[in-house]
């Protein structure tokens, strides 16, 4: 008789049970913090109806015939698995109100992707400022992950009333050709789904992938049809250049360059034509079922399970006061597979916890901040003042160190939970190598070859944020997740405003002037402070990839996960893992 | 008779029962503030205050009497 069973079965198949079910007491006392976190949550999803809604009518689109790219998305995209990206993004504050790009993760035919296609109810998809960066996070995300990149190609050039924001430097809208070439040369797939017309670099954004697959109406050229009509020689626009350019519009009869007959005819570029735009999806779906894949069983350590503990929780557990702290084991515990978790070293470094959980019956590894007050910790600080949960000390920054380490040894990829405020400051903490170490950390990070992805569940600040895998970690992070609780900023705005105003309060006082001014341009600055860090602005910013529900973290952290053990470029036996052994000792 | 007990030493930032108030178990009844942070003292027993050991400002250190309750 044959007998199966998942690697390492001691270890992982049923690992050490955390957090508990909340009492009656807590969940009556967190009601308030509940409506908190739904007066963030409803500010977001009207950001990001309004987003949706960029654009002319989605009807306009219907009415002749088209889809919009929610549209295509939803055709496309496996039911219940879109993970959105960078909804809310738009760092120049686009009049658009978006960057005409709208991009993701999900699975199409079950196997995991990174999503991106333009808003053809936005300029018809024209580059638009803030787009190219957008592209490239989704482009590195597409390398980091090493799944297929699909592109939903509906691109009518340069918005060229305000081309110096798009078109030249290093990274401006060129830059994503080159990043095509890249996952092409890494042997990542692109698969193009073309609609509309596509001159120029809308043209460039048609050739660069991989496979191309276009409906009977596209195009993709070097220039468009206007372009061909060149240079007026005069350098301005008089009365006559004028008449000329009505009477040459009037006339004109040509067609759109690089059409179907072109380009599926001729060149032979596209690999298929379809006259539907159903067609070029299901195409793609095709395509997609001939990448390649693992099943999951290969790297499974365990079966799939939820959580024990309820997610809607997590509105209840996680303080809207960024004052406040609470137990995040708890907030673990409504995450992982079964609410397990294997930590590493609990008692060193107690300030952040570490170890290994299940997703979807993968094998991952989170690290955190723990919150409150640890008395007679740090060892260093010698009874000076006591620990404080989101600060780093020497032995937390040691152990994530080490931690990491062996998780590049292990592969395992690493979900970040930061609700941060700082490495801790000081004579002290400058003779206990707190400078050293917090680098350290980043040279540990860089030298995995790791994908992470992090959240700040509340709190990103100081050096920090930078050192737990914030999206600075630009070679590992995947994605940064923001919740409705989250505040990111180098300080506090009073501590912001109190450092950039203490002199001028004291020379102010030591004159004997009124010191209301300096009062007010320091409540300002915290004001300034409090509306540049909220959830809506960080991801607006671009400081997170996308505010998430608390309700919805598992979903990203499961897309995360599926999608790093889809096609991994390395591979760790699981029976020749050491961290398990290390953690049981 | 249950005492609450400090946890940390800090200030007594805010009293939120008087004596005589019945209480249940979690409920909020005094806020620390030490370190930049909120540590809020939840009833760890349903029960009526019978005596406030300290009032909004004082300081405390670990393991003083905060509440009493019976």
């Amino acid at each position: 008789m044959s007998r199966k069973q998942t690697p390492l079965r001691p270890y992982f198949e049923k690992m050490a049970e955390i957090g508990k079910e909340l009492r009656e007491g807590e969940v009556r006392r967190s009601q308030a913090n509940v409506e908190l976190v739904r007066e963030q949550e409803e500010i977001i999803a009207k950001e990001i109806l309004r987003v949706k809604n960029a654009g002319i009518p989605a009807e306009k689109i219907h009415q002749r015939g088209g889809m919009t790219i929610h549209d295509r998305l939803e055709y496309l995209v496996d039911a219940g698995t879109w993970s959105p990206l960078h909804s809310l993004y738009n760092p120049n504050d686009n009049v658009e109100g978006c960057t005409g790009v709208v991009n993701g993760i999900g699975k199409i035919e079950g196997k995991w992707a990174v999503i991106i296609g333009f808003d053809n109810k936005v300029m018809a998809g024209a580059w638009i400022a803030g787009q190219a960066e957008n592209i490239l996070m989704v482009t590195d995300m597409a390398k980091r992950l090493n799944v297929p990149l699909v592109w939903l190609t509906n691109c009518s050039g340069v918005k060229l009333m305000e081309q110096e924001t798009v078109y030249a430097g290093r990274r401006s809208s060129g830059a994503p050709f080159y990043r095509h070439a890249d996952l092409n040369h890494l042997g990542i797939p692109i698969l193009n789904g073309i609609y509309g017309t596509n001159p120029a670099g809308g043209g460039y954004q048609g050739i660069s992938p991989t496979i191309l697959l276009a409906h009977d109406k596209a195009n993709i050229a070097v220039g468009g049809a206007g372009i061909v009509g060149g240079m007026n020689p005069k350098g301005y626009i008089d009365e006559e250049a004028a008449q000329a350019l009505i009477e040459g519009t009037k006339n004109f009869k040509g067609k759109v360059p690089g059409r179907v007959e072109t380009h599926f005819d001729q060149t032979a570029y596209f690999r298929e034509v379809h006259d539907t735009e159903q067609g070029v999806l299901d195409g793609i779906k095709d395509y997609m079922r001939m990448m390649p894949a693992y099943d999951p069983i290969m790297f499974r350590v365990a079966e799939p399970a939820e959580p024990r503990l309820t997610a809607t929780d997590l509105n209840m557990l996680l303080p809207a006061n960024q004052k406040r702290p609470y137990d995040a084991i708890q907030i673990l515990a409504r995450l992982t597979d079964n609410s397990e978790f294997m930590e590493y070293r609990p008692e060193y470094g107690r300030e952040v916890f570490a170890g290994i959980a299940k997703i979807d019956g993968f094998p991952v590894a989170f690290i955190g901040n723990q919150q409150g007050v640890f008395p007679g910790y740090p060892d260093y600080a010698n009874g000076e003042y006591p620990g404080v949960g989101g600060k780093h000390y020497r032995e937390g920054l040691i152990k994530q160190g080490e931690f990491v380490t062996l998780c590049g040894r292990d592969n395992l990829p690493i979900i970040w939970l930061q609700d941060t405020t700082g490495i801790d400051v000081g004579d002290l903490a400058e003779e206990a190598e707190l400078l050293a170490l917090g680098q350290s950390l980043v040279y540990s990070i860089e030298q995995t070859e790791l994908s992470m992805m992090c959240v700040v569940l509340r709190k990103g600040t100081a050096a920090a944020h930078y050192i737990m895998c914030g999206p600075q970690a630009n070679n590992n992070n995947a994605f940064t997740l923001g919740t409705p609780l989250t505040e990111i900023n180098v300080m506090h705005g009073e501590t912001a405003a109190a450092a950039s105003y203490a002199r001028r309060l004291v020379k102010e006082s030591e004159a004997g002037n009124d010191l209301a001014p300096t009062l007010e341009k320091m409540n300002q600055m915290i004001q300034d402070y409090k509306d540049k860090s909220q959830p809506a602005y960080c991801a607006k910013s671009g400081f997170v990839d996308e505010i998430v529900s608390l309700t919805d973290l598992r979903k990203y952290i499961q897309a995360f996960t599926g999608a790093n053990y889809q096609n991994p470029r390395s591979i760790t036996p699981v029976h020749q893992m050491l961290l398990p052994r290390i953690i049981k000792g | 008779m249950p005492e609450l007990i400090a946890p940390i030493a800090g200030n007594v930032w805010k009293i939120l029962v008087a004596v005589g108030d019945k209480v249940e178990l979690d409920d909020e009844l005094v806020i620390l503030e030490a370190l930049k942070m909120e540590t809020p003292i939840y009833c760890d027993d349903a029960g009526t205050v019978t005596a406030i050991k300290v009032k909004e400002g004082d300081a405390v250190n670990e393991e003083d009497v905060l509440i009493v309750i019976d």
